[in-house]
């Protein structure tokens, strides 16, 4: 079966139909293509389930097309964190399974000025019920124990709920280092990295390394456990940042190969001001790459922008953790959606080896 | 003298026998964690099937105990940085 369908199906959750302003508008053409291959049995059935952007004001899907020779396929977001989710499944045959997803991506940098979430903040609203999700502990973001006692000491003497936020953001930039033995973007398992070297002061002195997920996650989990919603944001860089080429690049026709771009960042929600773009763990990345102390000027400036904006040269797919797929995998829940996920007969395809699973993801910025 | 070798390992044959077991295991976190423990019980000599679920975060196996035991197969989930414990013996 083949099928190229240019969507009429009810996607508006994901295709947008607003333009940006053109001020910082940039557009991406991201290409999947899928070959799921599996070495155990000569036929084989698969499922796979793709992470797909959602639209915001600072991200719109302007196209979508996609193709293969799938018996079924639907895209849904029937779970608890309304992640939109492509999913196609084949049936057990020796032919290889193909995939391939085309969109058209916009971006506009987004930066919320201090100023206004200074003032939101001072209002000390109410947190609206639908964002309260966002205060719960999940399986990976423990909210009480040393998590908790770490929010305390951090946030100390501090009542507002944004100086709280700027505390623990400055703490988690100061203390946490980017490793680069993590595999892909980390598991994002806050018990493990608060605990994975026994300190004498977890304040001062612990041992907080990870990739992107991990101190995404470490971030969330403590200004949930300050009582502030928090959530990390899964999603994939597209493209060349104008900052840094630790934080994206491209060639010099705007192509870039983003199959393992993954990157995780992080919001955080001042009633009044909405949510709030941070990404602390890029601040770690940068540090890596270009090889500069925490207190070199290029760190430091990048801190202080991050705290409240995101260049778009990335973007984002979901908040979902610990959660179930649908239709339900064989195993669940799943940690994080941030990349594909499939399984075949049951087994979990290996989504950090692209070359094993197969996948491949590319971006072509257009002028 | 090879009479006696074959006696013994007809004998060994004889007496191998089908086991199935289901084992609690601790640490996993993502489903990539069954795919791990899954291939590295696949490995061991003796393991004839193994299915490894993280919502109930067990692991199920059939294993032939001439050529394993239920130790075996805890070490084999300890290798990989997971704890095991036997739950049931299903016979």
């Amino acid at each position: 079966m083949r099928k190229n369908l240019l969507l009429s199906l009810g996607l508006s959750a994901i295709l947008a139909t607003s333009l940006f302003a053109q001020e910082d508008v940039r557009k991406f053409k991201v290409h999947y293509h899928f070959d799921i291959k599996y070495s155990d049995s000569k036929e084989y059935p698969a499922k796979l389930w793709n992470p797909m952007p959602f639209n915001s004001n600072y991200q719109q899907v302007k196209e979508l097309s996609f193709s293969g020779n799938y018996d079924k396929f639907n895209i849904n977001r029937e779970n608890i964190y309304n992640a939109n989710t492509f999913y196609a499944k084949w049936g057990k045959d020796k032919k290889r399974k193909t995939l391939d997803i085309d969109m058209i991506i916009e971006t506009k940098n987004i930066s919320v000025p201090i100023d206004v979430i200074k003032k939101a903040s001072a209002k000390n609203l109410p947190i609206p019920d639908d964002v309260k999700l966002y205060l719960k502990a999940t399986t990976h973001i423990p909210t009480d124990g040393i998590i908790k006692a770490l929010a305390n000491k951090i946030t100390a003497g501090k009542n507002d709920r944004f100086e709280k936020v700027k505390a623990i953001y400055d703490w988690c930039t100061a203390h946490t280092f980017r490793d680069k033995k993590v595999v892909g973007c980390g598991k994002g398992d806050v018990g493990k990295i608060v605990t994975q070297k026994e300190v004498e002061d977890a304040y001062k002195n612990g041992y907080y390394g990870g990739k992107c997920t991990d101190l995404s996650s470490l971030f969330t989990a403590l200004v949930r456990a300050a009582g502030i919603p928090a959530r990390e944001v899964f999603g994939i860089r597209l493209g060349k940042s104008y900052f840094s080429k630790a934080l994206g690049k491209s060639d010099d026709k705007g192509f870039a190969n983003i199959t393992t771009w993954q990157h995780c960042r992080a919001q955080y929600y001042i009633p009044g001001a909405g949510w709030i773009p941070a990404d602390p763990a890029d601040i770690t990345k940068l540090e890596l790459v270009e090889g500069l102390k925490y207190n070199d000027p290029k760190v430091q400036k990048l801190k202080e922008k991050y705290l409240h904006s995101w260049e778009m040269n990335w973007v984002g797919f979901n908040t979902a953790r610990d959660f179930i797929l649908y239709p339900k995998p064989e195993q669940y829940p799943l940690n994080m959606f941030g990349y594909p996920y499939a399984e075949v007969d049951g087994d979990v395809l290996n989504y950090y080896n692209p070359k094993e699973f197969s996948y491949t993801i590319s971006s072509q910025e257009i002028k | 003298m090879k009479y006696v070798l074959f006696l013994l390992l007809f004998a060994g044959v004889l007496f191998a026998k089908v086991q199935k077991v289901v084992i609690d295991v601790e640490g996993m976190s993502c489903p990539l964690c069954t795919m791990t423990i899954k291939k590295n019980l696949k490995k061991q000599n003796g393991v004839i099937k193994a299915k490894v679920k993280l919502s109930t975060n067990s692991a199920f196996v059939i294993y032939d105990d001439k050529n394993i035991t239920k130790e075996q197969l805890l070490k084999a989930i300890d290798e990989v940085g997971y704890k095991g414990k036997i739950k049931k013996e299903i016979k």
